[in-house]
């Protein structure tokens, strides 16, 4: 399921449940009530409120236990990644060609009058500088972990816009295990998505095959203007040796199981964050302000407190829900 | 290390991938030539795909079936949906629901589609009757999915083009 999807479902459950505790709110609150009846609603919603906050927390100690064990276990693999396939000639040659490939693309794309050939160039003009600052960061982070202070190799020669790319690549790196979401995160770029489960929807082209296509219609225009500059065999040097590291790289990944085990921790870090947000405010909020209610209630305050009482007895529903959702999450990380 | 039968189809066929349609079409239709060069292209990449996969899947026949294997294997490494209908030894068709023709821009008309669309599948078409068939043999396809049918039959029948209709 798709993450538009699967928000969808969320806010369709949520609104179910807001519903519901709505309307069990507006029998409840137009009814009458006696301390004791009150007295009984309001422990039971305390305790309902105190058990499902202990459920959703041990929860989030189960998750958060996973995502730093495949932190630590992502972590202890990145530094081979960055000592087997990236040395410091092999990104230089790449990069070096990387360059030549995107100003060439430049200068095509500002040639072409044709509106869909000058999306293609400017796609892959965009990807081409993303996979060289990838491998930019990649180098500049193995060399600091081997202990050079502040390198920033190759940074000098970039514009001032793959430099912005850079530094906000750079930024985003505090941890090791960061090192291979990048590198799974270029990887896919190039490649494009090779999941099993990717969804047949998915119409994004990688820089891979986009460049193939510009190749083929660079060979075409060849051949219908002798004129025109011949790039398609440099283009296709390039190709071949960019993609023969990355599928290197790629095979590696695979066989390591990177892929799986960075989507595992997405989905556990989705759980820690928003789904644990969540928890405080249908769950942690009523069963506060029940506990603030609860030594005020007597018989003369229980007409005071009969809505309030009501309200939050009636989102205990809508925790219910929301429990059964984030046991569902739980499960699938 | 040899590699294995699916790392060989899968190279191949990301090796020799046609040009973009929809990125192709604007620019001949700019130029107002070049339809020969792309039909020579599109038959050449065919022809050195289908010997390709003759090759490695090891196909000696030259029959229907075989034109069903190599044809089911393009199609499907280049994103096409299709659906067998019939396979005989002197017949093979199916539907096609899906093709590059359908995602060429808004603006180019149906006629220029279907100049295109007969262009393309006239260059696979023969590249797979010398290659597979080595004999005579017609494919006609009615172009009802660029007309808004939904799908579009090919068919493939043995004999020259007055003995098949």
């Amino acid at each position: 399921m798709n993450h538009t999807k699967k928000t969808l479902l969320l806010l369709s459950i949520l609104l179910l449940g807001g519903i519901l505790a709505f309307i069990l709110f507006l029998s409840n609150a137009t009814r009458s009530m006696n301390y004791g009846d009150m007295r009984t609603v309001l422990t039971t919603t305390t305790a309902t409120f105190g058990s499902l906050l202990g459920i959703i927390t041990a929860g989030l100690m189960f998750t958060h236990g996973r995502f730093s064990e495949l932190a630590s276990e992502l972590g202890e693999k990145a530094p081979s990644y960055l000592s087997e396939t990236l040395s410091l000639e092999k990104v230089q040659h790449l990069g070096t060609r990387l360059l030549a490939l995107r100003k060439a693309f430049l200068q095509l794309q500002k040639e072409t009058t044709v509106a869909e050939e000058k999306n293609l160039y400017g796609k892959i003009e965009e990807g081409v500088s993303s996979i060289f600052v990838d491998f930019v960061v990649l180098l500049n982070t193995k060399l600091q972990q081997q202990g050079l202070r502040t390198p920033d190799f190759m940074v000098s020669e970039m514009e001032p816009s793959l430099y912005a790319k850079y530094r906000e690549k750079r930024k985003v790196i505090k941890k090791e295990w960061q090192v291979t979401e990048l590198i799974k995160r270029m990887v896919d770029a190039w490649e494009g998505s090779t999941s099993f489960f990717a969804e047949r929807s998915e119409t994004r082209t990688s820089l891979q095959s986009d460049l193939r296509s510009s190749v083929t219609i660079l060979k075409l225009r060849e051949k219908m203007d002798t004129d025109s500059k011949n790039i398609a065999t440099e283009v296709s040097q390039v190709l071949e040796e960019v993609g023969t590291e990355v599928s290197k790289i790629g095979k590696m990944l695979h066989h390591d199981r990177i892929p799986q085990m960075l989507s595992q921790m997405n989905h556990a870090s989705t759980i820690r964050g928003k789904y644990f947000y969540l928890a405080l405010v249908f769950i942690a909020t009523p069963l506060f302000v029940n506990l603030m209610i609860l030594p005020q209630l007597s018989e003369g305050t229980t007409q005071f407190f009969q809505p309030i009482i009501s309200a939050t007895s009636s989102l205990s529903v809508m925790g219910i829900l929301f429990l059964l959702l984030y046991i569902h999450e739980i499960l699938n990380v | 290390m040899k590699k294995s039968k699916e790392e060989q189809i899968r190279l191949l066929v990301s090796t020799h991938s046609f040009p973009p349609l929809e990125v192709v079409i604007p620019i001949l239709e700019n130029a107002g030539r070049g339809e020969k060069e792309l039909s020579n292209q599109l038959h050449d990449t065919d022809v050195f795909l289908a010997n390709g996969l003759k090759e490695i899947l090891g196909l000696k026949d030259k029959n229907m079936r075989a034109v069903a294997k190599i044809f089911g294997v393009l199609l499907g490494s280049h994103g096409q949906r299709f659906e067998p209908v019939e396979l005989s030894e002197s017949r093979f068709s199916l539907t096609v629901s899906d093709c590059p023709m359908m995602h060429v821009g808004k603006n180019v008309s149906t006629s220029v589609r279907s100049k295109y669309c007969d262009l393309v599948c006239s260059a696979g078409s023969k590249a797979i009757a010398e290659t597979i068939l080595g004999q005579e043999s017609v494919c006609a396809w009615d172009k009802a999915l660029i007309k808004g049918a939904g799908k579009c039959k090919v068919v493939f029948t043995l004999g020259r083009k007055n003995e098949s209709h």
